[in-house]
């Protein structure tokens, strides 16, 4: 084994290493020249914009960093960090196991599988106003469904979207019925599972439960790694509820960040000062992404790992 | 290896030698079909409970769906009122006929039928072609250019909206196709990364064992990336077609912005027109819905196939 | 093993990526100045409005006759079905404004004083059809300075189902502001027309307020049109009327608000806003399933109510002292960097002629010039068709030309603003948590270093 390692490093150094150094960057080039024309300078711009006070329909004002001043002192913009952040903590991790359970479930062998998979889909493609209207009268307190179901059940009703309190995790709850993507996602990793490995393992005598834990599990973190990543950086940036069912009510419950961002940046036209709560958010994202990554050096497990 | 640094998210892989073991050791007993174990009362009892949490859980997932196509089989004023109806009365199958020829819809679905085939083929491309480099091949600044990469999906588009659409305008695209379907070319630049990120994390499941033997062969990386990874990445691309599809065919927003001849509009664009400031055409709007996400349901039902049945839970192979 | 043909190494990656990374960044920072340039050339009228599909036909065909009926113009359409104000101010930052648009107030305002739209006032004496409409309708943001004047003219009434009234042996609401209800009377009458799933009426012993099956009337939220409106009636208001003031706690508007919400908390003769729901069945729904018998709503419905056969009515909100109604609607105006002003403004009058947009005698649309509502022959025009009912006359062009006052975003300054910080709190008192005397106090107090004065209002009328 060690000899062929030397080799390898050998090989590497010499031939393998100054080509893959060039087809690297060669392959990359698409999303870094995408990166380069299209990303980096509307974020320079943005950038530039949150140090002045633009009022769209004037010419914007140089004003240093007064935005990010008068930001800290925004009782709205801790309200709207800690609603996203309540919404991120709750909705990320259900939809994941949601996702994965699910996902592990139309994994079998089953009869008209395709049929079903895409019934586990459906929710996924209904449109954001259909949806919308929908649940609203699912979370209606004196006819909707979940309470006729509570009331059903002898349990006490809630006020859901329309109470303060409910009214986030009602909306997580709401959310949790979005697993479709995620689900495609496991479902799509789980093919990559050896078969062998798990043949293997249950000839040796593993039960579901131990080939869960030491075969399937591992091979899929690099997928959970991915849907935990992205899930928190999308469900940081959430804004179509606030914007169609809550408009940010009650009284503020559900004021998204976006949501907020987006009446300062277009309906009151303080351009700059959306732009300051952008940059704050992608700061906020930018570290909870590092840490993610970081983290996910003890849990996450890729094929490639010794070579790479 | 002085200056190699691993990916981000790896770790050193004591178990692939014991996997190797196994494979070595054990040998695939071959099986006739069920074997004795199989025929236990658990496994039927497993079997039952399967199929009951499919069928409930599926009942559930189709409330949305049926909500949908009940309202758009109803007259407006029956689909609003609460506690709601679930059966028209009558059925208003005019509904139909009348949102779809409310608006050019055919011609809608040409405009964006169009841009879904530019935008997933350079997808799909560029983005396993970033992948690949960053998850396959070594080179030096790698995980930093990832990481910046990444970033450009952390600032909302809010911000950046105003910027873009006046780099677009500079280049005399407006009221053209042009900049919703070149940012997918360049790796979907901006939401796309997703994409890289995505196909980057499945190349980084398939053993470097094969790259190795094809460059000893002389083979050049290309011809690794295009005959030996993207055939073993079936599923993920199914995924990202799917993905890109879903988002091509509801994004309101960049043809809302880019768009202002009537005859460009795609099927968002005409299916927002069924609300009002005033008025609201319920009907028509549940009606355009339901055949606008019919195609989707379509291309997610066939792509099934590349998403094969794996192994039960209880072991049988499958 | 094969290399690629061109190898970029690290040094060249770096300077095209300082190029591109300057390059990219400036027309982003070019919005900071630069020369503008309006959509449309010399002779291009572009024309940005919402509405529904139906609006748009009728849109659409004005567009095209006036086309057709002046020479050297071509109209375009922006067409903008959702997120209105995005692609607006999208627009609007790029230089790229349109001719003419609908603004809502705060846009409206907004782009007025930054002087991005035209001042209309400066061409009173060219195009006197600026002149002589209803004097709220005008969007007045300094001495002598016009931003735009409405679209189209709405007032708020009173709709009501006939046949729920019949069947209650009662008499209609007034449609003559004369005759209109007091408010206790309109208590009454709608604890007459609130029945239970047993048929009692919330007047009678034995009423079940948890199992209501028919609503005697909706008036809406505490800030809403129908709020102000009868704030107005009770000589009371949202905001003083220089603007420096808020006058959400003066005893008048309290005892309204309270009123409201008495309603639907302490009499069950309204449904509450979560009974409403969120995305509430539209009111002739309401109206035809007689969930609500007597809906206080904006004119607009009236294109609705008459394509349904629901046996309706129109009548005038119920007052406190005198009869009062709020006239409103969203503003056009024209963008000052438009290359054509004179066929603009030939095209903003032609946008508001009764005859050339079928919005009008549809039942969507109220003109804005007076003489639509005085002169016999003209209110013929849009009124006499089956989708205005007898009593639109007195119930509402009437009421529209002689009790209708403007809404407060109209001439206060900082709306948008102002708006932000007063509609949580106040949604409280619509969810009858909190009573209406404790909110505006404190709502009230929050609320004055946002208060900027107002705008001066001018008189054309």
């Amino acid at each position: 084994m060690s000899a062929e390692v030397t080799a390898r490093t050998r090989r590497r150094l010499s031939g393998l290493g100054r080509v893959e150094q060039r087809w690297g960057w060669f392959f990359a080039l698409p999303a870094i020249a995408g990166f380069l024309i299209f990303t980096i300078g509307p974020m320079i711009a943005s950038g530039v914009f949150s140090l002045t006070d633009w009022t769209i329909g004037l010419s914007p004002r140089f004003i240093g960093g007064r935005n990010y001043h008068t930001l800290i002192h925004d009782h709205l913009f801790w309200k709207s960090l800690t609603v996203t952040a309540y919404y991120t903590i709750g909705s990320v991790p259900l939809v994941l196991i949601v996702g994965f359970a699910i996902a592990m479930l139309l994994n079998q062998k089953i009869k008209g599988l395709s049929f079903w998979r895409t019934v586990y889909f459906l929710p996924t493609l209904v449109p954001a106003i259909a949806s919308a209207v929908l649940w609203i009268w699912i979370f209606n307190p004196d006819f909707g469904l979940l309470n006729a179901l509570l009331r059903g059940a002898g349990l006490p009703t809630s006020q859901w979207i329309y109470s303060e309190r409910a009214a986030i995790p009602s909306l997580i709850l709401m959310s949790t019925w979005g697993f479709g993507n995620a689900m495609v996602i496991f479902l799509a990793g789980l093919q990559g599972i050896p078969r062998q490995l798990l043949e293997a393992a249950s000839i040796d005598g593993a039960g579901t439960w131990a080939r869960f834990r030491s075969v399937t599990l591992p091979f899929m973190t690099p997928t959970i790694f991915y849907n935990l990543v992205t899930g928190v950086i999308a469900t940081f940036q959430v804004f179509n509820q606030a914007y169609v069912m809550t408009q940010g009510g009650p009284n503020n419950a559900t004021l998204f960040y976006i949501y907020y961002l987006y009446t300062k940046a277009f309906t009151q036209g303080q351009m700059g000062y959306a732009a300051a709560l952008a940059w704050v958010l992608f700061v906020i994202v930018l570290i909870v992404t590092l840490l993610l990554f970081r983290n996910a050096r003890s849990w996450v497990y890729y094929e490639m790992g010794d070579a790479r | 290896m002085s200056q190699e640094t691993l990916p981000i998210g790896t770790q050193q892989r004591p178990s692939v030698t014991r996997s190797k073991d196994r494979r070595s050791r054990g040998r695939v007993a071959p099986t006739s079909g069920l074997r004795p174990r199989d025929r236990r009362p658990g496994r039927m009892l497993g079997r039952i409970v399967l199929w009951a949490v499919l069928i409930i859980g599926a009942a559930a997932m189709l409330i949305p769906f049926l909500w949908l196509v009940r309202s758009a089989l109803m007259n407006d004023d029956q689909i609003l009122i609460a506690p709601p109806q679930w059966w028209p009365n009558p059925f208003a199958w005019g509904n139909f006929s009348g949102a779809l020829t409310a608006q050019p819809f055919a011609l809608y679905f040409l405009n964006t039928i169009t841009i879904e085939f530019v935008v997933i083929t350079g997808t799909v491309l560029t983005c396993a072609v970033s992948a690949f480099s960053f998850s396959r091949l070594r080179w030096r600044g790698r995980n930093v250019v990832f990481g910046i990469l990444l970033t450009s999906v952390m600032l909302p588009y809010a911000v950046t909206l105003i910027p873009t659409f006046i780099m677009w305008s500079e280049l005399q695209a407006l009221n053209t196709f042009i900049p919703l379907m070149v940012p997918a070319w360049f790796a979907g630049a901006g939401g796309g990364v997703f994409n890289i990120f995505l196909m980057r994390q499945f190349f980084l499941t398939i053993p470097f064992e094969l790259d190795e033997a094809a460059y000893i062969d002389g083979a050049s990386p290309w011809r690794v990336f295009w005959t030996i990874i993207m055939p073993l990445s079936k599923p993920v691309i199914v995924v990202v077609v799917i993905f890109t599809f879903i988002g091509v065919w509801n994004d309101f927003l960049g043809p809302l912005l880019y768009l202002s001849s009537d005859n460009k509009f795609t099927l968002a664009l005409g299916l927002a027109s069924f609300q009002g400031q005033y008025t609201a055409q319920w009907g028509y709007l549940m009606a355009a819905s339901t055949v606008v996400i019919l195609p989707i349901i379509l291309l997610f039902f066939f792509l099934q196939r590349y998403f094969v049945e794996g192994v039960t839970l209880t072991g049988v192979k499958g | 093993m094969s290399s690629p043909t061109w190898r970029p190494n690290r040094r060249e990656l770096l300077r095209f990526a300082g190029l591109g990374a300057a390059a990219a960044a400036v027309p982003g920072l070019a919005a900071c100045g630069g020369e503008s340039v309006t959509g449309g050339s010399t002779s291009e009228l572009q024309f940005m409005y919402w509405g529904s599909s139906f609006e748009k036909t009728a849109i659409e065909a004005m567009l095209t006759s006036f086309q057709d009926s002046h020479k050297n113009v071509t109209t375009k359409p922006l067409y903008t079905p959702d997120d209105y104000t995005t692609k607006l101010n999208t627009l609007v930052a790029s230089h790229r404004a349109p001719d003419l648009a609908y603004l809502g107030a705060p846009d409206c305002f907004r782009f007025g004083t930054a002087g991005n739209l035209l001042n209309l006032y400066d061409y009173i004496d060219k195009y006197p059809g600026l002149k002589d409409r209803l004097p709220y309708t005008y969007f007045w943001y300094g001495e002598d300075k016009l931003a735009g004047i409405q679209t189209a003219n709405e007032v708020q009434l009173l709709w009501y189902n006939r046949t729920a009234f019949k069947d209650a042996g009662l008499d209609v609401p007034p449609a003559d502001a004369a005759k209109a209800w007091t408010w206790d009377t309109f208590v009454e009458m709608a604890h007459k027309l609130t029945l239970d799933q047993n048929g009692k009426s919330a007047d009678q012993s034995g009423f079940d307020p948890t199992k209501i099956r028919q609503f005697g009337c909706s008036i809406g939220t505490v800030l809403g049109l129908n709020a102000e409106a009868l704030v107005r009636s009770n000589g009371g208001s949202f905001f003083s009327e220089d603007g420096t003031q808020c006058a959400l706690d003066s005893a008048a508007t309290v005892k309204v608000f309270q009123d409201i919400a008495d309603l639907a908390y302490k009499y069950h003769v309204a449904p509450t806003t979560t009974q409403l729901g969120n995305n509430a069945p539209t009111t002739t729904v309401q109206l035809k399933t007689r969930r609500i018998a007597m809906v206080a709503d904006g004119q607009w419905d009236l294109l609705d109510m008459a394509q349904s056969d629901l046996d309706f009515g129109m009548g005038v909100l119920p007052r406190y002292t005198k009869p009062v109604t709020i006239g409103q609607g969203g503003a056009t105006s024209i963008f000052s960097q438009t290359k054509n002003k004179d066929m603009a403004l030939e095209l903003y009058l032609y946008h508001n002629d009764p005859a050339k947009v079928k919005l009008f005698s549809d039942g969507l649309w109220m003109p804005l010039e007076k003489k639509y509502y005085t002169d016999p022959k003209l209110i013929d025009l849009w009124t006499k068709n089956k989708a205005h009912p007898a009593e639109f006359k007195s119930a509402v062009i009437d009421y529209a030309l002689n009790n209708a006052v403007a809404t407060w975003t109209q001439s206060i300054k900082n709306s948008a603003a102002i708006s932000e910080l007063i509609t949580p709190p106040l949604q409280q008192v619509d969810n009858g948590k909190k009573t209406a005397a404790e909110v505006c106090k404190s709502v009230s107090q929050k609320v004055q270093p946002l208060l900027k004065g107002s705008y001066p209002q001018g008189d054309l009328s």
